[in-house]
């Protein structure tokens, strides 16, 4: 029929936001995995790539900016997974440490259903 | 009495959400009966009528209620050779790494922290000279501490039962033991006096200090128990106990990630290990 | 046998003395300035050292140590110096100072009314993650407090958030009017309805 599904990791310490692009992306046809701060993010990353990773900035133990940091330092194929930031900050300083950080993209939270889909399809390269 | 309380689809979200958010472990909905059944002994143990008065005790850690909890999650059993995939990791990865840096010769020493009984450390020894072909090359230096004094007697003596020696060969058994009685085997002299037993704090750094710098420390189903100022003090006191580039396990179903950003994470064939950075300053 | 064993540990080497400790901690090299974090709480206003030393540091480790130091000292003043850095544009501050303060829940709780409160809407959005370390009922209380006049969404969440975890009944309306203030965003909406599920599935006579 196709190939196989693209595999989405959420990086957010707020459980109904995990759940949410879960919910989202899954109905949308991702395979959806999760981590509550960079650290276990790495720890599972290392053990299995993904295609996209949605990354929130505040987190415990390590922001969502030095996780990414981190990501671009590993060996390829990780090192060059696509990276969206999800952040409730809006300001041009955000969008530039987030660029900084190696992230592809950025959007402002609270994030649409149609939104994250639509961009979970454009960074994974599955858009028609 | 006896009666199992069953958690609603909610109550059993919320309890995982939290249980997640703290300690790292993940639970299905396929797992929902094994968890009802644990939360049902604790209700019953801290004399909870419902599960909104447990949940409101657990989270707030009242007598140390979450600690209990997650022991109810594990196996707290300690026996000779558990987690074997660490020792094949020491072995294949984390020795041979270490010996590439200049070394004089230094011991490489491995630190089984806490050692309870003694299963880890003296498990440690034996999968060495099992297992690791540069064994006589160099020298190892073993050290298990604890807290509690009672464990460290146990271990000095080296006596144990069936049970600890579960997943050893008989082979091995009868190398590095000696029948002592009914259910008791003693490990070899030589192999008893050559690891070191000593009682350690490890959220006292100058109880920690002392010991110097290890190359790989053996730290399982401790940190993740302590509060949060303990458990940071304790990960900087392991993390001054490492030598720069060297390596720090954790237990199974632990994480740093829930407990300190210090160390790099490391993924090896066989295990995921954490690693102070080998440059001397710290990054 | 491979196998040695010395006979005992070096003796810890004597703390520095404060005023070494204090110069460490501005001046010193990346080790002597970790050194001197953590030893700082032993030092005569050592939580103002450290407070300095955070405006400035830049090696990461160190940072971390000096917050670990300070939530250690665990006092008012340590907090005061801790809290500006919520308002940090630097997301690793950011980090450090809220698990700095998550560390030291009796310090913190005199100033959760205020920071809930805070003018800026960042400030107000981490302290709802402070509330969670309370006990239920005063969360809920206070989170509920927050809710009811809290006009920008990502608070909102963040509130939300947390009652999924501690909110009581007399959340319930105010999760309602909240839903109301944000219909059409799809987050909140689903947000609101998880968490005024949790809380009415507590008010179900266990079974069994």
């Amino acid at each position: 029929m196709g190939e196989a599904r693209k595999r989405v990791m959420v990086v957010d310490d707020a459980a109904l936001v995990r759940l949410y692009v879960r919910e989202t992306l899954e109905q949308a046809g991702f395979d959806v995995d999760e981590a509550m701060n960079g650290i276990e993010a790495l720890e599972k990353l290392l053990t299995s790539a993904v295609d996209l990773l949605i990354v929130d900035v505040n987190m415990p133990q390590m922001d969502g900016f030095t996780f990414l940091e981190t990501v671009r330092c590993q060996e390829l194929p990780l090192a060059s997974t696509p990276a969206l930031i999800t952040s409730t900050e809006a300001g041009p300083r955000d969008f530039a440490a987030a660029r900084a950080a190696g992230a592809n993209f950025y959007l402002v939270k609270p994030v649409s259903r149609e939104k994250l889909a639509q961009f979970a399809a454009i960074l994974c390269g599955t858009e028609a | 009495m006896g009666d199992l309380a069953v958690l609603s689809a909610e109550e059993f979200r919320r309890l995982c959400d939290f249980l997640y958010r703290r300690t790292g472990m993940a639970f299905t909905d396929r797992k929902q009966y094994y968890v009802e059944r644990r939360i049902a002994e604790r209700m019953a143990a801290t004399g909870a009528g419902s599960f909104a008065t447990y949940f409101s005790l657990l989270r707030i850690d009242v007598e140390g209620e979450v600690e209990r909890l997650v022991n109810a999650f594990t196996v707290n059993e300690t026996y000779f050779y558990r987690e074997e995939h660490q020792l094949r990791c020491l072995t294949a990865d984390l020795i041979t790494d270490r010996l590439r840096v200049g070394r004089a010769g230094q011991a490489i020493r491995i630190w089984s922290v806490p050692c309870s009984t003694g299963e880890e450390p003296y498990s440690i020894a034996i999968w060495l000279l099992e297992n690791w072909p540069m064994v006589d090359r160099y020298e190892i230096e073993i050290v298990g501490s604890d807290i509690d004094t009672g464990v460290l007697e146990k271990a000095r003596s080296g006596l144990f039962g069936k049970r600890a020696l579960m997943r050893l060969s008989p082979a091995l058994v009868e190398k590095y033991f000696a029948p002592d009685g009914p259910d008791a085997w003693k490990i070899l002299d030589d192999l008893r006096e050559s690891v070191r037993f000593s009682r350690v704090n490890i959220v006292e750094p100058l109880e920690t200090r002392p010991y110097g710098h290890f190359d790989v420390i053996f730290c399982r189903n401790v940190l993740i128990y302590f509060d949060d100022a303990s458990r940071r003090i304790a990960a900087e006191n392991l993390y001054e106990s490492l030598a720069p580039g060297g390596y720090i396990c954790l237990g199974h179903s632990e994480s740093m990630s829930r407990i300190t950003p210090l160390f790099d994470v490391r993924r090896f064939a066989d295990a995921i290990v954490y690693q102070r950075p080998a440059e001397s300053t710290h990054g | 046998m491979p196998l040695v064993r010395k006979s005992q540990e070096s003796p810890a080497t004597a703390p520095s003395d404060p005023a070494s400790v204090l110069s460490a901690l501005a001046h010193g090299t990346d080790d002597e300035r970790w050194a001197a974090a953590r030893a700082a709480p032993g030092a005569p206003a050592g939580a103002e050292a450290l407070g300095h030393a955070l405006a400035t540091e830049r090696n990461l480790r160190v940072r971390e140590a000096i917050f670990t130091s300070l939530a250690r000292i665990g006092t008012a003043e340590s907090v005061e110096w801790v809290l500006p850095h919520l308002r940090s544009d630097d997301a690793h501050l950011r980090t450090g100072a809220l698990d700095a303060l998550r560390a030291m829940k009796g310090a913190v709780r005199p100033y959760l009314e205020q920071l809930l409160g805070d003018l800026d809407a960042d400030v107000r959005l981490l302290a709802c993650e402070l509330a969670r370390n309370l006990p239920s009922e005063d969360a809920s209380r206070l989170l509920c407090g927050l809710l009811d006049s809290e006009l920008e969404a990502n608070v909102c969440a963040s509130a939300v958030e947390v009652l999924a975890e501690v909110g009581g009944a007399e959340a319930l309306p105010i999760l309602a009017r909240c839903a109301d203030r944000f219909r059409g965003t799809a987050f909140l909406e689903f947000s609101i309805k998880i968490t005024a599920d949790r809380i009415r599935a507590q008010a179900v006579p266990p079974r069994g």
